[in-house]
């Protein structure tokens, strides 16, 4: 299969329209699908009161509905983070799913593995985390390693590879011989045993009443290094000049294969270790569904960010509270947590049309 | 395996390939043309919804059929308008459609479904075609819903209006090399909302036999992922119309399977076939099974 080239919304052009695409757009855009899910809501004859007061709960009404929904941003941003990592070297990384369920079945072979947990110095629960990264990392490098030696888009084989490990992961749970927990009888659900205590990521202020791990300060300073070495490394301009014109790198002496391959490393192990903090931090055992859409909703995430670390932030921070939010909608005031798909849906669909009015210029 | 298990495997392969034929060949349109439709996926959602509805409703299949394709339009629509009008990302715009969609439909269900969502719907019953039907062993395969049948008409002069009408190769050039299709006078852009607005009917048909032919009602995502396995016959069927057929009816054996071979006493993990079209595409696009050639400008917005 012949490369195809692909058009990347975010080429920088005036200071104007920066500020116009980076800020009033997604505002207007998040403004306005709200707004159509308020109309929802009423068109559902539920009081709007409570379904607003249950979704301000749910997504930051206590120290607890805080922490979860920090825990659920954490992994969008990481997400995010490696799709922008790999668009500055033009490549679409649509794999993360995949990437966060490999990421959270190492996570978890390690963490039951014998010996791990009696690790010290917190190495019981760093060597899972390392090691869902860098499962992660190997899932996207494959689609790196593709494109450079077969030419293969990485948009198509990301997509294969994430149901592949999805179903890897359906498989893990199904099978005694893998880390499904031993049947004990014929009620004993598909899933792994719970990780020891020892493994599990610990909690930043020590007390379940708000259970934000040390996952938002790793997050944190993952976001910060990114941002140095996208705009101020060697490796950062090198992804950045073989995204503009792989043939012009390779006569600069870039070495364009391995820039791809690293580049879609990085993200992979960025969606690996999401998954290892998905695990690790919240969910503690394994399951069939475990990504549950993290890895779609965090490269919406990344692209809609139109290439800016800070954009991710703030993208994973909305749709990590829109989440919490729904959750606690759909208990406290029977309104499906579907309606959140919707303004999300909204929101993307609205923030990508809108590109057009931003590129225009440049694209021409 | 005894014949008889064989021939109902057959029968099964090619009912569980259906709702994919519709939406690959649907795909297949609207990819030459230069557009990937993510979206594929929602569309059969909104299909399978549709039919569901508009059967519940009225108590007819055929009004249900025609149902889903009217409520799946607007989504083509705005996935069209999207990517050829406002050249927007097709890749993200298709899974925020996909999100968006699963939203409304799930809300939808819930609203009209609620109290009686385990209720069946009046669906189409199988028909053996004359003749074919009454052969002896494989007459079987045959005996299948007539939007079966409809598939491979729909299938046979699709095959000849793109590689024997001059819209059909206009829109097969509108994939590899717009600007000069623009050159030689022909509107790049109408052909492309054509080519996105045919994927949403075949898609609606698709989604449609899975509500009504097949589940006999509507379950939240139902599609779980069809839609996905479309484009990926796509790519695996090379792009070519004859192989992406084969294809679909490779992945819905794959499925069958399934039901199969346990039924036969051999113990496979179902992951392993449920992954088997992923797996296999990934080779092909690997170049590990013949040579992939996508279209040219495979998700390039065309600026004039």
């Amino acid at each position: 299969m012949t490369d195809i080239p692909y058009q990347l919304p975010g080429i920088p052009s005036a200071a104007y329209s920066d500020i116009l695409g980076r800020i009033a757009i997604p505002v207007i855009a998040v403004v306005a699908a709200f707004l159509v899910g308020l109309v929802a809501v009423m068109a559902m004859g539920v009081p709007l009161d409570r379904a607003v007061s249950a979704f301000i709960n749910g997504a930051f009404g206590s120290a607890y509905s805080i922490s979860a929904s920090l825990n659920r941003s954490i992994s969008l941003a990481l997400v995010g983070i490696g799709f922008v990592i790999a668009a500055r070297a033009g490549l679409t990384n649509v794999g993360g799913e995949g990437q966060i369920a490999m990421g959270g079945v190492f996570a978890t072979a390690l963490c039951l593995a014998p010996g791990i947990a009696e690790l010290p110095f917190g190495l019981s629960f760093i060597i899972p985390l390392v090691g869902g990264a860098i499962a992660g990392g190997v899932w996207g490098a494959i689609a790196g390693f593709l494109k450079v030696r077969a030419g293969a888009n990485e948009v198509i084989t990301t997509l294969l590879l994430s149901f592949i490990a999805i179903w890897l992961l359906y498989w893990s749970v199904q099978s005694e011989n893998l880390l499904r927990q031993p049947m004990t009888s014929s009620a004993t659900l598909p899933e792994s045993l719970s990780i020891p205590a020892s493994t599990q990521v610990p909690l930043l202020t020590g007390s379940y009443t708000s259970p934000v791990t040390w996952g938002l300060p790793l997050t944190i300073v993952i976001a910060i290094a990114a941002a140095i070495i996208l705009s101020r490394s060697v490796f950062g301009f090198n992804l950045k000049a073989i995204g503009f014109n792989p043939v012009a790198a390779a006569r600069a002496g870039i070495a364009v294969g391995a820039g791809v391959v690293t580049a879609l490393f990085v993200a992979g192990a960025l969606g690996g270790l999401a998954g290892a903090l998905m695990l690790q931090g919240e969910q503690y055992s394994l399951k069939a569904g475990f990504s549950s859409n993290y890895g779609f909703d965090g490269l919406v995430v990344g692209l809609l960010a139109r290439n800016s670390i800070t954009g991710v932030i703030a993208g994973a921070v909305l749709f990590g509270f829109m989440r919490s939010g729904g959750i606690s909608m759909e208990m406290m005031a029977s309104v499906p947590s579907a309606l959140v798909g919707i303004i999300q849906g909204l929101i993307v669909v609205s923030i990508a049309g809108a590109a057009y009015f931003l590129d225009r210029r440049s694209a021409r | 395996m005894t014949m008889e298990l064989f021939v109902v495997f057959l029968a099964s392969s090619v009912r569980l390939a259906i709702p994919l034929l519709f939406a690959a060949t649907g795909e297949y349109v609207s990819e030459r043309a230069g557009i990937v439709n993510m979206s594929v996926e929602g569309m059969m959602l909104t299909g399978a919804f549709g039919g569901a509805l508009g059967t519940a409703m009225t108590g007819s299949p055929y009004f249900g059929l025609l149902f889903a394709v009217v409520i799946v339009l607007p989504v083509a629509l705005l996935q069209s308008v999207l990517t050829n009008t406002l050249r927007a990302n097709q890749v993200v715009t298709g899974i925020g459609i996909n999100i968006l969609v699963l939203g409304l439909t799930t809300l939808g269900y819930r609203q009209f479904f609620g109290n009686r969502s385990r209720e069946m719907i009046t669906g189409f019953n199988a028909w053996s075609p004359p003749f074919l039907g009454d052969l002896p062993v494989i007459g079987p395969i045959f005996h299948q819903a007539g939007l079966a049948y409809l598939a491979v008409a729909i299938i046979i002069a699709l095959a000849w209006f793109m590689s024997r009408t001059g819209a059909g190769v206009a829109l097969r050039a509108a994939g590899e090399d717009p600007h000069a299709v623009a050159i030689s006078g022909v509107p790049v852009i109408t052909l492309r909302h054509g080519a996105v607005l045919f994927t949403g009917l075949m898609a609606a048909l698709g989604g449609a036999f899975l509500s009504i032919a097949e589940i006999h009602t509507f379950t939240e995502g139902m599609t779980r992922g069809a839609g996905y396995l479309a484009i990926v016959a796509v790519i695996f069927g090379n792009w070519k119309i004859w192989r992406i057929v084969l294809a679909c009816l490779l992945f819905g054996a794959a499925t069958a399977l399934q039901f199969q071979l346990p039924a036969i006493g051999v113990q496979l993990p179902n992951a392993l076939l449920i992954m088997m079209p992923y797996l296999l595409a990934l080779l092909a696009v690997a170049g590990l099974v013949g040579r992939q050639i996508a279209p040219r400008a495979l998700a390039q917005p065309f600026w004039k």
